[in-house]
């Protein structure tokens, strides 16, 4: 396997007192674009910024490009595209001028590609940046991340604040970015956002990493909403005790539950019985999210016990 | 890639020039405005200090005010001139890390391929550069002055005035900078260093009233002005002295700021 591009093993941070990692793993191979998703307070914003050399780790290991951030430095960080959670963008300076001025901390690199990318996602560069409305904010901060093509994108909520417009034409704008072979990781409170784009996904709570899997491992595992109905009242036992089944009930004649896996012994089982209507759906990825995130592990018959469990980025 | 030349430095002179031009307008004017009194206060100042109480007029640094050195001193370098410089150049100070870490606006900066040694030293410079031209306006002022209201004081002796007010004001700039670099909140990197700024100006005037030497020692305003450089010229000692303020506090904050957290 090709060396990892982010490696991050038992990250601890604390702020004082307060526990924002809590031995926190993730591995991030080349070319990837792996989605970082958790609650509010998960401790995604922390990650990245231990990332950048913002912050500096309490314990555990890491690793950019094998290098820790702050040996890396300035050399390491060249060849990283940022985007902060909370861009903070004030002063009279326009957003042209700005984005000029971040060009030149990097000696240049990008300044020339400001123009196209200010016009692809219809950014005023004439605009005081402070009079600038969130998004226009959020596009500022998505131009300077990417314009000087780094070979790892680090963005942290990337599309909150755009449009659906011009969230969907940056999530283009970053299968173009991995399509040039450079890394990605984007946060988000959200799968909806980087279900489309990402190899992989970390979910994590409360500053460790609960699950790792790839997009299409998480929508097998997300399993089904099944509902049978039936002419006279089954015997639960018979259905409930069935491999894959979860979360069975019974109302009246009704049953109803989770699938996850082969339907096979579920639907023989039912068959013994008059079947008068069935329906069955696959849940959606949020619906498995909303488990991860009130139980705090990973779910589903084959979870994967959180972390290392790697499976190869393009498995779709 | 590394950082094109100065770029945090020419953003700092960038962010703050307009505001700085207009202190250094208000600084002129009321430099001007103040020597303009000399002509007619001259003679009635001489009169009016005679019955004052020898130790009042020692700790108001009035017992030279009825020459025209004395009047400059008294009212430019000993006071207004630091009092609104140190109030521009600490808060100053206090914003260029501190004040802009804590409302986000250096993230994009720290993150950028530039070391943060680097970052620190132009931002320090930028702050110097900025508190440098005030100072430079404010010499202007006194030299414009000068012949315009027969002060008859030597320009080159203004220059080395000027000198020690650079320096002073520099150094309570750096201490609220590095400060702020090391980790102090804006408010009490500027706290703190305004603390120390108005604590040497009262050491100055309890010496000279009381006569208690070592507070005038310890106090940056008795080493920038009891030499009287306005009638004496450079002294080398004093000046030294000054400059140890930003000589010792700039590489202890550097230091400080390249191993903490940033953005906490
Ligand atoms: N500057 C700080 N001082 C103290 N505690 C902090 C600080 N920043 C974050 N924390 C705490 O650390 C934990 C992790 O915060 P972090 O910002 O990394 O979460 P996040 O996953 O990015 O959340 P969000 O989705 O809200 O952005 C939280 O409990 C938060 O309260
Ligand atoms: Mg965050």
């Amino acid at each position: 396997m090709k060396a990892a591009v982010i490696d991050v093993r038992g990250l601890v941070k604390d702020y004082g007192r307060t526990r924002a990692l809590a031995g926190l793993d993730l591995e991030v191979l080349p070319g990837e674009v792996y989605g970082f998703i958790g609650p509010n307070g998960a401790g995604k914003s922390t990650t990245i910024r231990v990332l950048m050399d913002l912050l500096r780790p309490d314990a555990g290991e890491v690793t950019v490009f094998g290098q820790a951030p702050q040996e890396g430095g300035p050399a390491l960080r060249s060849r990283i595209g940022y985007l902060p959670g909370e861009l903070a963008l004030t002063g009279r300076v326009t957003a042209g001028e700005h984005l000029h001025h971040l060009a030149s901390l990097r000696g240049g690199r990008g300044r020339q590609r400001i123009g196209q990318l200010a016009e692809r996602f219809r950014l005023d560069l004439g605009r005081p940046i402070r009079a600038l409305s969130r998004g226009n904010k959020q596009k500022v901060g998505v131009i300077q991340a990417v314009m000087h093509e780094p070979d790892l994108l680090v963005l942290d909520e990337p599309t909150s604040g755009l449009d659906p417009l011009l969230q969907h034409e940056f999530l283009e704008l970053v299968r173009e970015l991995r399509a040039r072979g450079a890394t990605v990781l984007m946060s988000s409170h959200v799968l909806r956002e980087v279900e489309s784009v990402a190899d992989r996904v970390a979910v994590i709570r409360e500053g460790r990493t609960v699950d790792v899997d790839s997009v299409d491992g998480l929508r097998r595992r997300a399993g089904q909403r099944v509902m049978l109905r039936f002419a006279e009242v089954p015997e639960l036992s018979s259905l409930a005790a069935l491999p894959g089944v979860e979360r069975p009930r019974l109302e009246g004649t009704t049953f109803e539950c989770q699938l996850h896996g082969e339907p096979d012994a579920l639907l023989k089982a039912a068959a013994r019985h008059r079947v008068i209507g069935w329906v069955a759906r696959d849940r959606d990825l949020e619906e498995l999210f909303m488990d991860v995130y009130r139980l705090g592990q990973a779910t589903g018959i084959d979870a994967a016990p959180g972390t290392g469990a790697v499976e190869a980025p393009d498995a779709r | 890639m590394r950082a094109e030349g100065l770029t945090s430095l020419r953003r700092v002179w960038r962010d703050h020039r307009r505001a700085m031009w207009i202190w250094a307008a208000a600084l002129a004017v009321v430099t001007v405005f103040y020597l303009a009194f000399w002509p007619m206060m001259g003679e009635e100042m001489a009169a009016a200090i005679e019955g004052m109480p020898e130790g009042l007029m020692a700790a108001m640094g009035y017992d030279r005010i009825g020459t025209a050195a004395g009047y400059l001193e008294a009212v430019i370098y000993g006071l207004l001139g630091p009092v609104m410089l140190l109030v521009y150049g600490i808060g100053l100070g206090g914003r260029l890390i501190a004040g802009q870490e804590e409302d986000g606006t250096l993230e994009l900066e720290f993150a950028a391929p530039v070391s943060r040694l680097r970052i620190y030293l132009e931002r320090l410079l930028g702050s110097w550069l900025l508190v440098a031209t005030l100072v430079v306006a404010t010499t202007v002022a006194v030299l414009v002055s000068g012949p315009l209201f027969d002060l008859g004081v030597e320009p080159l002796n203004v220059l080395a005035a000027s000198l020690g007010l650079l320096l002073l004001v520099v150094g309570f700039t750096t201490l609220a900078f590095a400060l702020g670099a090391a980790g102090a909140r804006r408010s009490a990197a500027v706290g703190a260093a305004a603390g120390v700024a108005v604590l040497a100006y009262v050491f100055r005037g309890v010496a000279n009233a009381a006569g208690v030497e070592v507070l005038g020692a310890l106090s940056p305003f008795a080493w920038m002005l009891d030499p009287e450089p306005l009638v004496h010229g450079f002294e080398p000692q004093s000046l030294a002295l000054l400059a140890a303020i930003s000589v010792i506090a700039a590489p202890l904050g550097a230091w400080a700021f390249a191993r903490r957290d940033l953005m906490t």
